[in-house]
């Protein structure tokens, strides 16, 4: 076996590793710091005499022999909470009556890929734009504005960034007259039913509702990208090898693509990666400004209403989601770092 | 007020009882410190940085001598009515809320749970980041291994969810020391992280190989040779994670996750949000605790990265 592959499978077993150590946590997190019973009973929506519906239903119970409902004990509520985990057995939402977990998640999910896709898309290219001007520039004026730009932006709490994206570009009595006005999501015709793949007529007005959300979620992760691809290639380009190409009299812009980017882009992917985390929380705030039905959006909803199974499925979503995304981020790094041999 | 420097040394004698020898070691380290404040202050970033949390600071200390109004005061006209959703007028350069109350004093008063839950906080992830990195990188093996699968584990999960979820069923309704344990829990992954690699770097060193040679025990090399080395590193991420911790806070008091009646600039803008203010235009009602909000967190990063950049060896070299 070669260096490389151990490399892998070792980080292949701690992705495994921490995956599983999600879903139990999930578990204990829920399970072991209050009761869900006795948390589901201070939920003004749950009516007395669902409860042992409900104690069967999340797996805090089960009947015996004789079809009687009997209080299942940690261990064994744990057990029956990781069968059910891997066999597919998301359960019901409490909120959303008789629907399925999966009926709730998958529509909000594929509408908060959706934002989180076309964001970073735009994040992505502006930052690495933005941050190669400013590295080329380095110590100019576009690159103290740059980074200036990027350092404000770059602490900025998504709620008040999407809050101010709203103040300025919906009302047209309140706006700047000279910027477009775009309809705020929080008057989305509910109606209608706007967050509905099926309905062709509707996408388009969708689409229309999706430009502020996902313009201020790029705003502010487009801040992260740009100072980190400009670090990574001022790193680059004080190496020697480009200091040579100089020498040679290569144009600067020759050297920049055939011998500053092939080496500054590797951090990259790492960072973006790790962004993954970053970006879902961005969206679950810019989703909750906006009223966009986004995973965001569902998770609020959910523990505002205590809806046990629709939060334990959401969060080992993200969990999982994010340490695929690093798992795939190395192996990539490995794929295109040549320098890399052992971490 | 100038002490001479000998009377302070009579007093700390008589006081606790300070040896010449610890005496010389505390006046090492106040030098050092005002070294280092020297060179923060003078730091391009830094100085901008510590201007604009002094600044900060004191509004939060010096609020009650302010001449504005009691946060919580409502304005009322001659019927008795609140003056709610006023716009900004000499009287109330902020305007008033959604209970006739001044936003001015709000947004001062609010610095003050604001800049607090950011201080004990990121002194409870400061303290657990340590000892996690501390042990992790110098035992090694599989307390390492343990330790650093639950860091990742953490840090995969979805921030916000956790916070929210942990907060919820740690407290059920959240008091303010609720949240600072929350938030304290959920933050020392990344101080882990850089103490844990710092630890594996001067574990290495000679120093720490003589110590063992002469048959230091392991909590003695822990304490004398590795705490210290790591110590300036810990103490520029603490600054940088009260930023982080602030920002939490206020995303959850934004949510509407915090007790009615406690006072921060996120519960300011959740009041905002829950009238409507983006949407009928009451910028000052959104822009100044935000603003607010932006300009500690960047004065926090620009002073975590300027005390990294004088305390790290690393980047001092270059």
């Amino acid at each position: 076996m070669t260096e490389i592959q151990r490399m892998v499978l070792r980080r292949l077993r701690n992705a495994l590793i921490t995956i599983f150590g999600i879903i139990v946590l999930n578990f204990f997190l829920i399970n072991v710091m209050g009761d869900p019973l006795t948390l589901i009973g201070h939920s003004p929506r749950t009516s007395p005499d669902v409860t042992d519906n409900t104690c069967l239903r999340l797996g805090l119970c089960a009947r015996d022999i004789n079809g009687k409902v009997y209080e299942l004990d940690l261990f064994q509520r744990f057990l029956a909470y990781m069968k059910d985990f891997f066999t597919g057995n998301m359960g019901t939402s409490f909120h959303w009556q008789n629907t399925a977990v999966l009926d709730v998640i998958g529509p909000a999910l594929s509408w908060t890929f959706l934002l989180i896709g076309t964001s970073t898309v735009i994040t992505i290219l502006i930052g690495m734009v933005l941050g190669a001007l400013s590295a080329q520039h380095r110590g100019k004026p576009l690159d103290l504005a740059t980074t200036g730009f990027s350092l404000f932006f770059y602490g900025m709490p998504f709620f008040w960034l999407a809050l101010m994206m709203q103040l300025s570009f919906t009302k047209p009595e309140f706006n700047l007259h000279w910027w477009p006005v775009f309809p705020s999501s929080q008057e989305y015709d509910f109606s209608i039913a706007i967050f509905d793949w099926t309905n062709p007529s509707n996408i388009a007005s969708a689409l229309y509702h999706l430009i502020l959300p996902a313009a201020t979620l790029a705003l502010g992760t487009v801040a992260g990208v740009s100072l980190v691809m400009r670090n990574s290639l001022i790193d680059v380009m004080t190496e020697d090898y480009v200091v040579t190409a100089r020498a040679k009299g290569l144009a600067e812009r020759i050297i920049l693509r055939r011998h500053v980017l092939p080496n500054g882009l590797p951090p990259m992917v790492t960072l973006i990666a790790l962004d993954m985390a970053f970006i879902f929380g961005g969206a679950y705030q810019v989703e909750y400004v906006f009223s966009y039905r986004g995973i965001g959006w569902v998770t609020i909803e959910a523990i505002n209403n205590y809806d046990f199974p629709v939060l334990q499925f959401v969060v080992v979503i993200g969990g999982i989601a994010v340490v695929i995304a690093n798992f795939l981020a190395d192996l990539i790094l490995i794929k295109i770092d040549p320098r890399i041999k052992v971490a | 007020m100038a002490f001479p420097s000998g009377s302070v040394s009579y007093w700390l004698r008589r006081r606790f009882g300070i040896s010449e020898v610890r005496r010389e070691k505390f006046v090492l380290t106040m030098n050092r410190l005002k070294e280092i404040t020297n060179s923060v202050v003078h730091h391009r970033m830094g100085g901008i940085g510590f201007a604009i949390l002094g600044f900060f600071v004191t509004m939060a200390f010096i609020a009650p001598f302010l001449p504005i109004p009691p946060p919580e005061h409502s304005f009322l006209d001659s019927q008795g009515n609140q003056l709610q959703y006023l716009q900004p007028s000499w009287e109330h350069p902020f305007g008033t809320d959604q209970m006739g109350r001044d936003i001015l004093s709000r947004v001062i008063w609010g610095s003050r749970v604001s800049l607090l839950v950011g201080f004990l906080a990121s002194v409870i992830a400061g303290v657990l980041g340590t000892a996690v990195g501390l042990v992790s990188g110098f035992s090694g093996g599989w307390h390492d291994e343990v330790l650093m699968r639950i860091n990742d584990i953490l840090l995969s999960l979805p921030w916000l969810a956790l916070l929210i979820v942990l907060a919820q069923i740690l407290g059920g309704h959240l008091s303010l020391d609720v949240i600072i344990l929350t938030i304290g829990l959920t933050s020392w992954n990344f101080t882990a992280r850089v103490v844990r690699a710092q630890v594996l770097t001067v574990k290495e060193r000679v120093f720490v190989e003589r110590a063992k040679a002469s048959g230091a025990s392991n909590a003695t090399i822990l304490r004398k040779h590795i705490f210290p080395n790591v110590f300036p590193l810990v103490f520029a991420n603490t600054i940088l994670t009260v930023a982080v911790a602030i920002l939490s806070e206020a995303t959850l008091a934004f949510l509407g996750k915090v007790d009615v009646g406690t006072l921060s600039w996120g519960v300011v803008l959740h009041e905002a949000e829950a009238s409507g203010a983006a949407l009928n235009g009451w910028w000052a009602w959104i822009v100044m605790p935000g603003l607010s909000l932006v300009i500690v967190i960047l004065g926090f990063s620009l002073l975590g990265y300027a005390l990294d950049e004088i305390l790290n060896p690393k980047l001092r070299e270059r």
